[in-house]
């Protein structure tokens, strides 16, 4: 492995190579050696490949930082330890059900927020999943006879199906139902966010806005395809068609890289149940000062082991560390400490800094520049 | 921003106004993000304030596996992205001062933020306003090295001396949030 990573500039750059030569594979594949390309949507499958490597880099690096880094670790030791397996396999369908699927916590934060979200999500990932069956050639339809029409997915011919019928028309129509649910939703979206005067002090126009319009723009402009050919016989079919593909095109490449990143991260909710907090709000470590449950003994060593791989050194005269304590007898220790008080805690390590360091106060006024320019001095000289 | 928060432990006289004009805040859905705690009960009926530090390295972000909590220019620390929380309370056993909150129904943590929306204007946040002994302040930089230096003094006449390195010791802890 470590020879393969060294054959790449870095971690990011194969694993995004790996997924491009996948991606490709299965195109080539899906498209019986490339013979049924769809080259109507070359605009969008050059953007699915831009998509997915934004997501393998955006990944990469999410994974390697220290604190994602030590949750992924014991999850999947979790997941390999045999014992542990029921406790997974629970915690990850429930996760899966309550958490992605229904979004249950979303509605205990407001109805209309949850309903907003829900359609939002499954409309978008109900949309990226036809658009990328298709634009890859993952799947595709094929007229057996003037009756019947057969679904082929990565050229295995599966259900057959007559054009009018239901099943049909729910595929085809597949994409203006997801487009539907998306539109309605980022109406909700947007109407709370122009109504709600707390959400207009916090939000910000590029981050909070932007893939709001964007989903808007695509939605509008891909169901106003339909409207053409059903409703106005192809009344600015082209011109619409390329609008909706530019609007998806800026879609999918942004997909990575803002708000919207926190789909691919979701799923890692499931490790709270799989090794922290089996069950809601029972926790099993006691605090080191008042003996009160607080937290449990995985969760407190990822977060010492955390801290510590980036120099934090937070260790006390005793020999603990704070989050060995719960939370109020922490707050206890740092005022107990401040105030010179004797407290059973024993001394804290040294202070956290709080300053941002923009300032740096010393204990009298600010320095003069000469004091700086002294040190650069000197610098120079030695 | 150009002022500080400095908060004076002792002068708390538990009035729980701040925690109250916290609950007020726009976006607090009525719960406060501060406390207002009892020092040692068995001693005294002493209460001190404590909310956020706004740390310059903060360990709630450090510990978070999802990258929820965002720092602002001037050095904010913000509650948890809603979108990004993964509700897995890393950040309120990673935070030295035991200050992030964590609401298990709407699974996020939630947690001081120097209401930003007041303090990146120079207003003072909702617990600030409201502190009758001042026990909670948002003054000037130099208002605050000034009080400071009298507070070392005071530790001095106890017979502690510090020296360059452990100077922060003998004085209260406050919020370093400032730019130009
Ligand atoms: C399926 C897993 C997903 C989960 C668990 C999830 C979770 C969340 C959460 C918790 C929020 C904050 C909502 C609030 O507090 O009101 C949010 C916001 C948002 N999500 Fe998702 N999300 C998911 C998938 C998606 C997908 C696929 C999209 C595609 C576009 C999406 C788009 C958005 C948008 C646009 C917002 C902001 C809404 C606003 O402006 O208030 N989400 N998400
Ligand atoms: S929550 Fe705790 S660690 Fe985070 S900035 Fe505030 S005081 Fe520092
Ligand atoms: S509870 Fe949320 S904000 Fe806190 S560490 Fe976990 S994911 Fe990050």
């Amino acid at each position: 492995m470590e020879r393969l990573e060294r054959s790449f500039y870095s971690k990011a750059s194969m694993y995004s190579f790996i997924v491009v030569v996948v991606l490709f594979m299965l195109m080539w594949i899906g498209t019986g050696q490339f013979s049924h390309m769809d080259w109507m949507l070359f605009g969008y499958m050059v953007s699915s490949f831009i998509f997915f490597i934004g997501i393998t880099v955006r990944l990469t690096s999410w994974i390697m930082r220290p604190a994602t880094y030590e949750v992924l670790k014991r999850s999947i030791k979790n997941m390999k330890t045999k014992k542990r397996q029921k406790r997974n396999f629970k915690a990850i369908g429930k996760t899966l059900f309550d958490n992605i699927i229904l979004q249950k916590f979303i509605f205990k934060r407001g109805w209309y927020r949850g309903i907003q979200h829900w359609l939002i999500a499954w409309g978008c990932i109900g949309s990226l999943a036809i658009t990328f069956g298709l634009t890859f050639g993952w799947m595709h339809f094929k007229l057996i006879n003037a009756e019947t029409y057969q679904m082929v997915v990565f050229g295995i011919p599966t259900i057959s199906m007559h054009p009018d019928g239901i099943l049909a028309s729910m595929i085809f129509e597949g994409l203006n139902i997801t487009a539907a649910m998306l539109l309605i939703g980022v109406i909700m979206a947007l109407v709370r966010r122009i109504g709600n005067n707390d959400l207009k002090v916090t939000q910000r126009a590029e981050f909070d806005l932007f893939p709001l319009y964007l989903l808007l723009a695509m939605t509008v402009t891909g169901l106003a395809l339909t409207v053409s050919y059903k409703l106005l016989s192809g009344w600015m079919h082209p011109e619409l068609a390329l609008i909706h593909q530019i609007t998806v095109v800026v879609f999918l490449v942004y997909f990575p890289f803002g708000k919207l990143f926190h789909l691919p991260i979701r799923p890692m909710a499931a490790a709270v149940p799989m090794n922290y907090q089996e069950v809601v709000k029972v926790d099993t470590k006691e605090c080191a000062g008042c003996g009160e449950l607080y937290s449990n003994d995985d969760q407190i060593a990822d977060v010492q082991q955390i801290l510590g791989n980036q120099a934090f050194d937070l260790e006390m005269d005793n020999g603990n560390k704070p989050s060995d304590y719960c939370t109020a007898c922490r707050r206890m220790i740092r005022v107990m400490d401040h105030l010179n008080m004797k407290s059973k805690f024993g001394k804290v390590s040294g202070p956290v800094q709080t300053n941002n360091g923009i300032h740096v106060p010393g204990f009298g006024r600010e320095r003069s520049e000469e004091f700086y320019n002294q040190a650069v001095k000197e610098e120079v000289k030695s | 921003m150009k002022k500080v928060m400095y908060l004076e432990f002792e002068r708390c006289i538990g009035c729980r106004s701040c925690q109250a004009a916290c609950r007020e805040c726009g976006g607090h859905d009525a719960k406060e993000r501060n406390y207002v705690e009892y020092i040692d009960f068995f001693e005294s009926r002493q209460t001190f304030p404590m909310m956020c530090m706004q740390c310059k390295d903060p360990a709630c972000a450090r510990v978070c596996p999802a990258n929820a909590i965002q720092i602002t220019e001037e050095g904010v620390v913000l509650s948890a992205m809603e979108e990004k929380c993964i509700g897995c309370r890393n950040c309120t056993f990673g935070c030295p001062f035991g200050i992030p909150k964590f609401d298990f129904e709407e699974n996020k943590m939630y947690k001081c933020d120097m209401c930003y929306d007041r303090t990146k204007h120079d207003i003072a946040p909702m617990c600030a306003s409201v502190c009758p002994s001042d026990a909670i302040r948002f003054i000037d930089h130099e208002e605050m090295m000034e009080l400071r230096r009298k507070r070392t003094q005071m530790n001095l006449i106890e017979g502690k001396k510090p020296s360059e390195n452990d100077k922060w010791q003998y004085v209260p802890e406050f919020f370093g949030v400032y730019s130009d």
